[in-house]
Parts: structure tokens; C-alpha cells; sequence
């Protein structure tokens, strides 16, 4: 009989599980002091460091493969955010209110490329799309029932919106390339709904501009990159 | 740069004629699933000790678990 741990998508080590609380209790100390970010720091980082220094060995050949390989691209896309916005903040009409909202948008793109990077290196280009757009479906859907729990006819149709994500998902291992041309269709039609272009203006990352870039355009143009780029014909895993 | 020659990879067809699970074969070699699972699919190639190791699992030369084909190949078993 599988245990439960064999049901679970991915299998943690215990390092990895001990780092993620750590990140998580960091996270929910920061109100009683921003020093609890260096725990956030050491949870985050700790056991990658430990793995390169050749103190911890709880990867495999492939795990550490993957992890390699999640760094560099987090490197790439990281090291070219940050000389663009370094570009727009060193003009003298670009103006920032709160550097460390850029710290905060760099950290945030760094984790988020590198974490993109591992899902699609563990689950293939087809699972992890399949599951970023039901994860969109879902969390607009669950915005919508805690918003308009009141007015049925709203929820409905606001509840809609979530069927072109869930349907997309459906699409992935039939159509992944159309798919993943929709997806970044969408990505460009986020950039713009939120007025993300606004970024090359005077206040880059002003209004949470940096954050909905990473969590709304992100997710959908890299699983889109993710799709067109995939040569697998069938990306699921087989037992 | 890229080598000339791309890698076929017949691994699967090994294990289910042993009648291994990607988990049994796993545990065998002190890996993980995920990792069979990327060698059977050609996305991930093992280290030298891996495919060797794979090939004294299987008692067989590492040739016939991983050849090297001219062209474009799916890198996956027919």
C-alpha cells in the first residue's frame, strides 16, 4: 500500500522540509522584527550552500542537476532584471519611493525563476502548465466565492472567468503549442490589463507593479516559454 | 556546442522485461523516481557511474541501454 508520502508530487528531503519551515517561521516573525529575515535567509539558502560545500548530500544526480540548472536560469533572468531596472533608475527622471521594493522585486524574481525552473525540470513542461493554470482557475475562483458570497448572479458570472484557465489546462496534452502561444498571448494581455508598461515610467515599481509582474505575468509567459519550447511529445510521467 | 550524434535511450524496455517498477529500480541504485523517470524520457542524461551502475543492474553492456544515433532522434524508445 503507497504511503502518503508516495502520493505527494514531489519528495522532500528532510533538509528541504526543515528549510521550508525555517522560511515559513521567518516569514511570520518579520512583524516583530525584520531581523527574522536572516532565518527567511538561512531556510531559503542554508541548504544549498551546505549541498555546495559538500556538507549535506541528500540529492540525487538529477536533483542536483536540476538545481544547477534553476540557479543559472534564476541568474540569467535575475542579472537582466536587474541591469534593466538599474538602466530605467539611472536616468535622472526615473524616481524610486522605496528601494527596498526593488530588493524585495529582484529576490522575488530570483526564487521565482528558480522555482519555475525545478517544477518543469521535476514535472515536465506539460504538468507544470497543466497545474499553473489550474492554480489560476482556482484562486480567481476562490477570490469570487469569498467577494461575492452575497450576490449569486455576480459570483456566477464572475466564477466564468476561471473556465477559460481550467479549460486550457484540459487543452495542454492535446494542443501544447497552441496552448502555449494563448499563454503568452495572455501574459501580454495581463502586461497591459494592469498597466505594467507603466514600469518603464518614472516610478518603475510603484503600486506593486514588481510583484504582479512575477505572480500574474510570470507564471503563465514562463509555462508558456515552458510548452514551446518542449521537444517531449508526451511530457507526463510514466510509471 | 552541441555533440553530432543524438542519445536513444532503450532503459524502459530493460525494466519491464525485468518487471521493475521505475520505484523498485530506483531504490536499486540509491536514486530517485524522478530520476528514472528522466532517463527513460530522455531529458536527463546519467552521469557515467549512473549508466554504468544501470548496466551492471541489468547485466548488460551500457551500449544497449544507451546508443548514440546520427540525426535527430527522440532520444526515447520505439
Amino acid at each position: 500500500m503507497a504511503s502518503i508520502r508516495d502520493t505527494l508530487p514531489i519528495h522532500p528531503s528532510r533538509a528541504t522540509w526543515i528549510a521550508g519551515g525555517l522560511v515559513l517561521v521567518g516569514f511570520s516573525l518579520l512583524q516583530v522584527h525584520p531581523a527574522f529575515l536572516l532565518v527567511v535567509a538561512a531556510g531559503a539558502f542554508g541548504p544549498g550552500l551546505l549541498r555546495e560545500l559538500g556538507w549535506l548530500h541528500d540529492q540525487d544526480e538529477f536533483q542536483r542537476r536540476a538545481a544547477q540548472r534553476a540557479g543559472y536560469q534564476a541568474y540569467l533572468v535575475g542579472g537582466l532584471v536587474t541591469f534593466a531596472l538599474l538602466a530605467l533608475l539611472g536616468d535622472g527622471g526615473v524616481r524610486s519611493a522605496a528601494p527596498d521594493a526593488i530588493l524585495q522585486t529582484i529576490l522575488a524574481l530570483l526564487w521565482f525563476t528558480w522555482l519555475i525552473s525545478s517544477l518543469v525540470a521535476y514535472w515536465g513542461a506539460h504538468k507544470t502548465a497543466r497545474r499553473v493554470l489550474v492554480a489560476f482557475g482556482l484562486v480567481w475562483l476562490a477570490f469570487n466565492v469569498v467577494g461575492h458570497l452575497a450576490h449569486p448572479i455576480e459570483l456566477l458570472m464572475q466564477s466564468l472567468l476561471a473556465v477559460p484557465f481550467l479549460l486550457a489546462a484540459w487543452l495542454v496534452p492535446r494542443w501544447p503549442r497552441a496552448v502555449g502561444v494563448l499563454l503568452l498571448g495572455l501574459s501580454v494581455f495581463f502586461f497591459w490589463f494592469f498597466h505594467l508598461h507603466e514600469i518603464v515610467g518614472p516610478t518603475p515599481l510603484a503600486k506593486g507593479r514588481g510583484v504582479v509582474l512575477i505572480l500574474f505575468v510570470g507564471p503563465l509567459l514562463a509555462s508558456g516559454i515552458a510548452l514551446l519550447r518542449d521537444r517531449d511529445p508526451d511530457s507526463d510521467e510514466a510509471r | 556546442m552541441a555533440p553530432k550524434a543524438d542519445l536513444r535511450v532503450h532503459l524502459r524496455r530493460f525494466r519491464k522485461t525485468r518487471d521493475l517498477t521505475q520505484q523498485d529500480l530506483a531504490d536499486r541504485l540509491g536514486v530517485t523516481r524522478q530520476t528514472i523517470i528522466s532517463i527513460e524520457k530522455g531529458k536527463y542524461r546519467p552521469s557515467i557511474e549512473l549508466a554504468l551502475l544501470l548496466a551492471r543492474e541489468f547485466a548488460c553492456p551500457v551500449e544497449d541501454l544507451f546508443e548514440l544515433v546520427e540525426g535527430d532522434a527522440d532520444g526515447l524508445d520505439s
